[in-house]
């Protein structure tokens, strides 16, 4: 076992809830997301169904960017389920950033389920125009 | 195989050119790096390990339930007493990309999500999805209703009366 988990490092790995500690066992998943770079900014999309703004948190700290969401919607009393795909687990998902981007001007938005946060990068990784005398 | 600086100094110019991969993927830390603390935790194969993990976060994708087919989305059938409610997942859908129809006692759900041209996109991006689903009864076509919020589609279906559970009381003599 010690050997496959060698071989697939991903089995042997916790999830975000466990190795955090402080959460209890709720199993977390990892949204949808990509990640764009534009010469002053990076932008990120992430795809985040059934959630609203109460029950979003985003943290930054020590090059670590932390997206933690769950949902707010839970099935009615009365009702039954007949068919399921989606999942009730909650959204984890952490990037790691080299601290290029300036913390203060993070901007993030909210809206039909998609959360689209901006980071802009600090002047000394901006290109430069060196004009040539 | 490096060019030493005229002084002795690294090229310290170099490094603030590479602005790649800024932001990257986290990964979780394994048994190894608990084992032996965080300095231990970059090993010379953590590369290696992230490019195994994708290769089996693929190989694996379908028997994990992830869907793989990107015109899809996933959807979520409820019943109570009166209603068939259906919620489907299509965050970022604009309401009038949402097209919702009934045919034969099949839903069937189509939504294009449309990204606007920015940066080195020059025009608009418009990703059409579509699902189908049958329905295990009847329903008033006539009264459907739909609602978007969050990111979740909820299609509210009532049933027909005769559809209904009925209760007979018999008076027995």
């Amino acid at each position: 076992m010690s050997l496959f988990q060698t071989l697939v490092p991903s089995f042997a790995r916790n999830t975000p809830a466990d190795s955090n500690g402080s959460r209890s066992a709720v199993p977390a998943r990892k949204p949808t997301y990509e990640v764009k770079e534009t010469p002053e900014s990076y932008g990120l999309t992430v795809q985040l169904p059934g959630v609203t703004k109460d029950a979003l948190e985003l943290t930054s700290e020590n090059g670590q960017f932390r997206i933690s969401a769950r949902r707010s919607w839970q099935q009615p009393e009365g009702w039954t389920s007949v068919y399921r795909e989606s999942n009730d687990a909650a959204y984890e998902l952490v990037l790691t950033h080299d601290n290029a981007i300036d913390a203060e001007k993070i901007d993030a938005e909210l809206r039909d389920g998609v959360l689209r946060v901006s980071f802009p990068k600090t002047e000394a990784v901006k290109p430069r125009k060196i004009p040539v005398a | 195989m490096h060019f030493a600086a005229p002084h002795g100094h690294p090229p310290k110019t170099l490094n603030k050119t590479n602005t790649t991969m800024r932001i990257v993927r986290y990964s979780y830390p394994n048994s190894r790096a608990r084992a032996f603390g965080p300095a231990f935790s970059r090993t010379p194969w953590s590369g290696f390990e992230t490019e195994i993990d994708r290769l089996f976060e693929t190989a694996l994708g379908d028997f994990a339930g992830n869907r793989t087919d990107p015109t899809g989305f996933p959807v979520d059938l409820f019943e109570n007493k009166d209603h068939t409610h259906v919620r489907a997942e299509l965050p970022g859908v604009n309401r009038e990309n949402i097209n919702v129809e009934i045919v034969d006692g099949f839903l069937t759900i189509t939504a294009t999500r449309k990204t606007p041209a920015e940066g080195d996109a020059r025009s608009e991006n418009s990703f059409p999805m579509s699902r189908s689903l049958e329905l295990p009864e009847e329903v008033q076509a006539d009264k459907i209703s739909a609602a978007y919020e969050n990111g979740i589609l909820t299609v509210t279906l009532p049933k027909r009366e005769e559809s209904k559970p009925r209760k007979i009381s018999v008076t027995v003599k």
